[in-house]
């Protein structure tokens, strides 16, 4: 008899939590949160959503990818805008509390810049002598034949997703300790211009007041900067997928959202902004 | 005229000379600035320099407080109280770019123990080997789930009995490609961690708290075979419909034999065994984790966990002056058997459901109908009769149903109701154990049996004895 209501009563709660909570409530509010690389992509596109769609609210704020994922993480945001992939250990936490995989949607391209002063004589690098400049190996612009002065190093917060795309894919080490981090792309842009010795990296929308430096993959290929043309042909060395990640398959207001975004109409938006379409 | 051209000649003298000492005193002052704030400068890269120290390490930790209200007859007449399950702080600090030294202590209200103490070398080439050392989780997927994640409250009992304290000390090596969703841990330990071992008069030589008692060498091993533990996973993506993970692991290890005789898993042989013998301890299980993103995320995980466990046994000691003989122990290898099945399902962003189906034989040779009273045992008639050991209801199966409510308030608060359903094999009752005798504290009634024999005190595994469980439990973390 005992085991019989166990079993029922296992089965009720079986039941339970199958059909009367099976499904979260449709929201029309859609709260997106993560990379400062893709906060003013995300809020333009927020803007014009919104003003078609007037019963969808959609709120949108920066803190870096790391701090966007954390969010996906423990239910603070919908959707999380990140300049990387996520992590294994990030998929292990969501999975452990959701559940689910995440689903991840490439939504536009990125070439990573790098900022110079205008002053600077230096007008390109390659990536091995990127990499020697951000670990401090090399000090001094004229060891890139620059002028005698000391090179001054600005990047993000380790909560970035720029600071780790650049990390594991020009520096390939650590941070120089003298790197400067600061908080949010146009803050390195900011300080860069007004730096006669100093560099920095960031996404290609935010370059305005600064010189673009010539990327070379090696001392033997030519130097190019970031254009529609040399990221779609991969002639452009330092460029990357910046993607949405959602816990769940999209449904209702935000499956429409994200449809919209990855539209004609979205991804042309991406162009005016300043990033580079997905196709 | 002169007079008046000297004049004005003296006062823009004057006013060029005013304006040059001014420059003066401006630049002055502007180095001043400078210098302050060249200073101010320095200061702050050395204070940057010091908080970069900092920011390598980090400290987290949880709090679990829990109420119980236990329905088990063993435990009467104290049926509910209150407990603080764990109090943990985790400092991790991340020396350089691959190298990571991991300190937990666990504060309970009697005493601080150390749960983790281990360093981390990863490999900054391929970056795809690690190195462990030192006192951490056993591989496998229940022990390295931590328990502010865990679904259900407590670990399986299969996973409780072969991997007690789930830590162990020793060494581990992992190996995580990049190229492939595949994670290998290959790892060697002392073996005998959170073991307890009995020397002849019934102390113990080894505490389960990895510390020889009577000596004062602690945290070393009980004998000089160290165990070896594998494990394999795997993970595969299903398009759309979430992911499966998958994989083995396998133990072999073993004990130091004490004793001079080893008894079989069915009570029924015993073999002879010089002390310093090996006594086998291997078993082998397989996992999956099924994640599927339907109807707001789910997940079902399960482990079936099957081998030969052993305990450690004492030779006799025969009478010596006034002191008299003491009896002997023999060393058991048990085969068992055990498996989990969770069911866990989201109720929202903020709700989860759990369910868990949990079951452990820790003898899969001896049936519930084998264990009757202590005279008609059958079976073990070895002649050295100093070797006896009879087969007890730690033999009889059990079976735990756990359903579990989580609320989360935020990514720090977690409040748990649970009820766990324990339901053990049911004993042999044949001839002895026919009546009710049990009363709620589990000792006697002083009623007798149909062939006139007073009843024994002790809960009757020949019914289904009340182990129920119902816990609400409050989880900080941070």
């Amino acid at each position: 008899m005992k085991s019989l209501n166990s079993i029922k009563f296992a089965v009720i709660a079986i039941l339970l939590g199958l059909i009367g909570f099976a499904f979260a409530p449709a929201a029309d509010k859609i709260v997106v949160k993560g990379s400062d690389t893709m906060v003013i992509l995300a809020q333009k596109w927020a803007e014009v959503y919104m003003k078609s769609n007037s019963s969808v609210a959609i709120q949108v704020t920066g803190g870096g990818s790391g701090t966007g994922v954390s969010a996906l993480i423990n239910g603070a945001t919908d959707i999380c805008n990140s300049s990387r992939k996520m992590k294994n250990t990030e998929k292990e936490k969501l999975k452990a509390r959701y559940n689910t995989l995440g689903v991840e949607i490439a939504c536009a391209k990125d070439g990573i810049t790098v900022y110079l002063n205008p002053s600077n004589k230096v007008r390109e690098l390659t990536i091995k002598q990127l990499s020697e400049i951000y670990k401090g190996n090399i000090k001094n612009w004229k060891e890139v034949g620059g002028p005698d002065a000391d090179i001054k190093l600005y990047g993000r917060e380790n909560s970035s997703g720029t600071y780790v795309f650049f990390q594991e894919n020009v520096v390939k080490g650590d941070y120089a300790p003298s790197c400067q981090t600061l908080p949010g792309t146009a803050a390195v842009v900011n300080a860069v211009a007004k730096d006669p010795n100093g560099i920095g990296y960031g996404g290609a929308a935010y370059a305005t007041g600064i010189e673009i430096c010539k990327v070379k993959k090696d001392d033997k290929s030519a130097g190019s900067i970031p254009t529609a043309e040399t990221i779609k042909t991969g002639e452009y060395p330092i460029t990357r997928y910046l993607y949405m990640y959602l816990r769940n398959k999209p449904t209702g207001a935000m499956k429409s959202y994200i449809d919209w975004i990855l539209s004609p109409e979205g991804q042309k938006l991406v162009v005016e902004m300043g990033y580079f379409p997905v196709k | 005229m002169k007079r008046i051209s000297l004049i004005a000649l003296m006062f823009v003298s004057a006013l060029f000379f005013k304006a040059n000492a001014q420059e003066a005193t401006v630049n002055e002052k502007l180095s001043e600035v400078n210098d302050k704030v060249t200073g101010i400068t320095e200061r702050l890269a050395t204070d940057e320099a010091d908080l970069q120290k900092l920011t390598k390490i980090k400290i987290s930790g949880y709090i679990q407080a829990q109420y119980n209200k236990t329905y088990s007859l063993a435990s009467a007449p104290m049926n509910n109280y209150f407990s603080l399950r764990r109090a943990r702080v985790k400092f991790t600090y991340e020396a350089t770019d691959g190298v990571k030294f991991v300190l937990q202590p666990d504060f309970s209200p009697q005493a601080i123990t150390l749960k983790d103490a281990y360093t981390v070398l990863n490999d900054r080439w391929t970056k795809s080997f690690s190195l462990w050392m030192g006192k951490f989780n056993r591989p496998n997927y229940e022990v390295e789930y931590s328990s502010s994640q865990r679904e259900v409250l407590e670990r399986s009992s299969v996973i409780r009995a072969i991997y007690p304290g789930e830590r162990a000390i020793g060494a581990k090596l992992e190996f995580n490609p990049q190229s492939l969703p595949l994670h290998v841990q290959l790892a060697i330990y002392n073996g005998a961690d959170a073991l307890q071992i009995k020397k002849v008069d019934g102390s113990f030589l080894y505490d389960g708290k990895n510390t020889f008692v009577s000596a004062a060498d602690e945290n070393k091993d009980f004998d000089n075979g160290k165990d070896i533990m594998l494990r394999a996973t795997y993970n595969v993506r299903l398009g759309n419909f979430g992911g499966l993970d998958f994989g083995a692991h396998t133990y072999f290890g073993s004990l130091k034999s004490m004793s001079t005789s080893t008894l079989s898993s069915d009570y029924k042989t015993a073999t002879a065994a010089n002390v310093g013998d090996a006594i086998k301890r291997n078993w082998v299980g397989g996992e999956f984790q099924l994640f599927a993103d339907i109807l707001g995320g789910l997940s079902v995980k399960g482990e079936y966990i099957a081998g030969k466990n052993a305990t450690i046994g004492f030779k006799p000691v025969a009478a010596a002056g006034t002191a008299a003989a003491i009896a002997g122990l023999p060393n058991f290898q048990n085969n068992f058997a055990g498996y989990y099945l969770y069911f866990i399902k989201n109720l929202g962003k903020k709700n989860q459901f759990a369910l868990r189906y949990d079951y452990y034989d820790p003898n899969t040779d001896v049936k519930g109908k084998d264990l009757t009273a202590a005279a008609s045992i059958a079976g073990y008639a070895n002649a050295d009769k100093t070797y006896a050991k009879k087969i007890t209801t730690s033999d009889l199966a059990t079976t735990t149903i756990g359903l579990a409510l989580h609320h989360y308030f935020d990514d720090n608060l977690r409040i748990t109701l649970e009820y766990d359903i324990v339901q053990n094999e049911k004993a042999g009752a044949a001839n002895v154990l026919t009546g009710n005798y049990t009363k709620l504290d589990g000792t006697s009634t002083g009623g007798k049996d149909s062939a006139g024999n007073a009843l024994p005190a002790g809960l009757d595994y020949s019914k289904l004895i009340n182990n129920n469980l119902l816990t609400l439990r409050i989880q900080a973390k941070f």
